[in-house]
């Protein structure tokens, strides 16, 4: 890789669509980058305090919801050649599932069992023991799971992280 | 449009999933969403929340009143780190492992 400065000049010619793949790998990592950060100080309860981690869950779901969306292509594929992939790509396809139901279902109890976003929002809801043990049991099992989803992705985490680094920013090579 | 067709597909499986939990919830005793009291809590129950209690009286269990960030309680951030760092620790040793095998076993088979 080549990590010295170039002239504009001796640049390529940067077509259109390799502006976009560009744009779309720096937009999934700080999208990645910033669910990781935000989950890790949602799960640390004690630090942030119970509002800080309520209103965080919620802000959660929903770039959740745009992180699945942006990979959907990739869940489609992946679960089309689910049969005839190596054991690999079915052990991330697992990982990824699991992470989703565990997810979503820890965000969903969280906000079912909320002690101040709900209320302050108006809604009152009766919380049950099922839900707050959904919660504490998810909770953990999305602990073990972001991490591992996080670390299967490695080569390409240190790959685009060394490409910004070596990069000027707004500069497209 | 291709971002909202796969953002509508999301949401659909999103509420597959939520949809699947209610059926849980409905089906392990009627303790969904503003359900009723449920079952009489047992003695121990009981004596261990009077314990709690006791413990926050006594100061011994500490409970905020405040709601933003408490910098004093880094501790409980600093130990998500460490179990999210060692998760993905041996996740990666494992991979590089892994990849580091299958090289050597395909350089060993073209070799052959």
């Amino acid at each position: 890789m080549n990590a010295g400065p170039t002239t504009p000049a001796a640049d390529p010619p940067v077509t259109a669509s390799r502006r976009r793949i560009l744009a779309r790998t720096r937009l999934d990592f700080w999208l990645d980058a910033l669910l990781l950060v935000a989950y890790t100080l949602a799960y640390s309860l004690g630090f942030t305090g119970i509002a800080t981690h309520e209103w965080l869950g919620i802000g959660l779901g929903v770039v959740l919801l745009v992180h699945l969306t942006l990979h959907w292509d990739w869940v489609i594929r992946t679960t089309r050649k689910l049969l005839r992939r190596g054991g690999r790509e079915r052990f991330v396809w697992l990982v990824n599932l699991l992470l989703l139901v565990s997810m979503t279902l820890c965000i969903a109890s969280g906000i079912l069992i909320s002690e101040v976003a709900l209320p302050e929002l108006g809604i009152t809801l009766r919380a049950s023991s099922f839900w707050r043990q959904m919660h504490d049991t998810t909770a953990t099992l999305t602990l073990i799971l972001v991490p591992i989803h996080a670390a299967l992705d490695w080569r390409w985490i240190v790959g685009v992280a060394r490409r910004f680094a070596v990069w000027p920013p707004g500069r497209s090579r | 449009m291709k971002f909202l067709r796969h953002l509508a597909a999301a949401v659909l499986v999103v509420a597959i999933i939520l949809g699947l939990g209610m059926l849980w919830a409905h089906a392990s005793g009627g303790t969904g969403v503003g359900s009723g009291p449920g079952r009489a809590p047992s003695p121990e129950a009981l004596l261990r929340l009077k314990q709690i209690k006791e413990n926050i009286k006594t100061s011994v269990i500490r409970v905020r009143s405040d709601n933003g960030f408490d910098l004093a309680d880094t501790g409980n951030l600093i130990r998500t780190c460490e179990i999210e760092a060692v998760l993905a620790a041996v996740v990666i040793t494992v991979n590089v492992i892994w990849r580091r095998r299958r090289r050597r076993m395909r350089r060993t088979a073209a070799r052959a």
